[in-house]
């Protein structure tokens, strides 16, 4: 495992600006913030709720642009990026797992997987569907392929949902509360999906968690307070 | 382009997925095409077979006796004080113009291989006498075997015979409207005096019923007899009636007519033009109407698509956190305003045709069913109405689908992600 960073996050500032009634009143979430995650990093940030934690995912996945400072992606400056070129970055680097899993109804768990895959188009239709299909089956969902979400348990939508995230074989695996929505029991198992997947492929994950046990079982933990990185704290 | 099977899917599943929303817009659709099918068929219908009819029973080309350009006076006289006289010779009395010499001018357009058959006649308003009743008519002296071949009067027959007039030198044949007026019957002797005042004893041998007005006010006779109630030399004539065998070519003819023989001619079109103009008009009052019908489909429209923009805002923010981009964000509401339009249309041109078929098969009393075989709604049958309307109503979809599409391509992912929480 090399000591490569594959996000670098430097000196970001995000602010807000929130309309209340006729002023414009904006808000630091972040003030300024600087850390590195390595490649095969498998790393928590912790916070309290409103410590911009969520926000630093987003800006760490190019869903969001900071106000000033750079978020590098495999020494790629994606805040410098057009809305195009991070779309395609998104699907070719990056995962995401939501607190919801945010499965599209309409489609079963395969189509649900496939989607990534068929977005950008370089999967053969027959292509993304064995390799969804293979996905899920790692995921221990080989008997529920053609189920809609709704025919699925909370645990299982979201594990298909960490599949979709995975099916590009991005270069980070970023999650938002995975488990923040899930039973105890559920929870636990998606736990030990990311520490396999964190062990065994040597994913790059990052996750955004509230849960403490959780927390525990990653190799680094970022605490954030106030938007600041308070704890910086390897495991293992 | 690489087809976005994908894309298709993706807006399909989530119309599927609104039976009730899409069923209804479909019907919207469905109904606004089938009334643009059926209003153009009708119009189109009514303006084909009113030229139809006219192309049936109406010269294509009339010549009359007016000159093209005006006589050149004989001699002109400009006095001292700017006053200008022209002198004409042979001045006679006033009289209306004539086709001077008809059988040569005549024999001169059926030289023209585009002509199928000239007839002349003479026209002039008399009175009409019979018992105590006695009112102006519109007489015309025909021959009656060549009038017969353009206006198809032996067809309109009410009672007697057509053929009776050639066999009949003082025979007259009476529009319904005129019989109806004089009590006339067939075999009954009338009196026409001509507008020098002479008395003329006719026998009635025939009565049409054409259902045009303008004709069934018509008597007709021989044309010699017509000549000489009229005050006509024997080669004179009022007009001449002309059959094309092309008829797209009538301006043609009418043109090699003018230009050798210096008499007015006008072709059917210029003659019916108020009338073709008036059916223009209502037919684009209909459009018009109908348009708005289409209107209120595409209304339909771009209601389902806010609202499945609006209910599916987490499902845009999910694909695009995937690395769907805006353009085809954009593409999966544009494809479900166009899946919606060309199923709508697909139905509307279904129902459009069973409903033409259906109103051409209503019987329908008309006035002129003397001589239009059929006594049904003439309507027009033609594959473009329904290609026309399918267009209409897809263009109208896909407008209404801009704007939805535009928003749904604008969804910020970060702001509906985070809303959830």
């Amino acid at each position: 495992m090399n000591d490569e960073a594959i996000i670098r996050v430097e000196h970001v500032r995000k602010e807000l600006a929130i309309k209340n009634g006729g002023e414009e009143i904006v808000s630091v979430i972040l003030p300024d913030i600087s850390f590195d995650i390595k490649r095969g990093d498998f790393a928590a940030i912790t916070g309290p709720s409103g410590s911009g934690k969520t926000t630093l995912l987003y800006l760490m996945g190019g869903l969001d642009r900071p106000t000033s400072g750079s978020v590098f992606l495999d020494g790629q400056e994606i805040s410098a990026l057009t809305e195009e070129e991070l779309a395609e970055m998104r699907n070719r680097k990056l995962g995401f797992v939501y607190q919801f899993h945010f499965l599209l109804p309409e489609f079963n768990a395969l189509e649900n997987v496939m989607m990534p895959m068929l977005a950008r188009g370089r999967f053969s239709m027959s292509e993304a569907r064995t390799r969804a299909a293979e996905l899920l089956s790692r995921l221990g969902l080989s008997d529920k392929l053609h189920n809609k979400p709704n025919q699925l348990s909370g645990g299982q939508q979201q594990r298909v949902a960490i599949a979709r995230a995975l099916a590009n074989n991005p270069g980070v695996l970023l999650a938002d509360e995975p488990t923040g929505n899930l039973d105890s029991k559920s929870a636990e198992t998606i736990y030990r999906l990311f520490s396999e997947l964190n062990s065994e492929s040597g994913q790059t994950i990052v996750v955004v968690t509230h849960d403490e046990h959780f927390a525990a079982e990653t190799k680094r933990i970022l605490h954030i307070l106030d938007g600041q990185l308070s704890i910086d704290r390897t495991l293992r | 382009m690489r087809i976005n099977y994908h894309l298709a899917t993706i807006a399909f599943r989530q119309l599927q997925n609104r039976k009730r929303q899409t069923f209804l817009t479909l019907l919207g659709i469905s109904v606004g095409v089938m009334v643009l099918i059926t209003a153009v068929s009708l119009m189109d219908g009514l303006l084909q077979s009113f030229i139809q009819k006219i192309v049936d029973i109406a010269p294509h080309v009339i010549v009359s006796g007016e000159r093209v350009t005006p006589p050149v006076p004989d001699q002109l006289i400009v006095s001292g004080n700017g006053n200008r006289v022209d002198f004409i010779k042979n001045v006679s009395r006033e009289r209306q113009d004539v086709i001077k010499n008809y059988p040569r001018v005549e024999s001169l357009i059926r030289n023209d291989s585009l002509v199928e058959l000239v007839t002349p006649l003479v026209s002039m308003d008399v009175i009409g006498m019979f018992g105590t009743i006695s009112q102006p008519v519109q007489l015309f002296g025909i021959v009656p075997s060549t009038e017969d071949e353009i206006e198809k009067f032996s067809r309109s027959m009410v009672s007697g015979s057509f053929d009776a007039l050639g066999r009949t030198p003082d025979g007259i044949i009476l529009g319904t409207s005129v019989a109806k007026d004089f009590t006339a019957r067939v075999g009954d002797r009338m009196r026409i005096v001509s507008q020098s005042g002479d008395i003329y004893s006719v026998r009635v041998v025939g009565i049409f019923r054409t259902g045009i007005n303008d004709i069934d006010d018509n008597c007709y006779v021989n044309m010699r007899l017509g000549q000489i109630i009229g005050g006509f030399s024997p080669d004179e004539a009022s007009d001449l009636y002309i059959r094309v065998n092309d008829l797209p070519k009538d301006g043609t003819v009418a043109r090699t007519i003018e230009r050798e023989t210096n008499y007015r001619a006008i072709t059917w079109e210029q003659k019916a033009a108020s009338v073709v103009a008036l059916f223009k008009m209502i037919s684009g009052i209909v459009y018009f109407l109908v348009f708005f019908v289409i209107m209120v489909a595409g209304f339909g429209v771009a209601n389902i698509l806010i609202t499945n923009v609006l209910e599916k805002a987490r499902d845009i923010a999910i694909l695009k956190s995937l690395g769907f981009k805006r353009g085809e964000i954009t593409i999966i509401y544009m494809a479900q305003g166009l899946i919606v339009a060309l199923v709508g249309a697909a139905i509307g041109c279904v129902l459009g045709f069973i409903l033409i078929e259906i109103m051409s098969s209503i019987p329908m009393a008309s006035s002129s069913q003397s001589f239009v075989s059929s006594n049904h709604l003439m309507m027009g049958k033609n594959p473009m109405y329904f290609v026309l309307a399918s267009l209409f109503a897809v263009l109208v979809s896909l407008v209404a689908a801009v704007g939805p599409s535009r928003n749904a391509a604008r969804v910020n992912p970060v702001e509906i992600l985070r809303g959830e929480r």
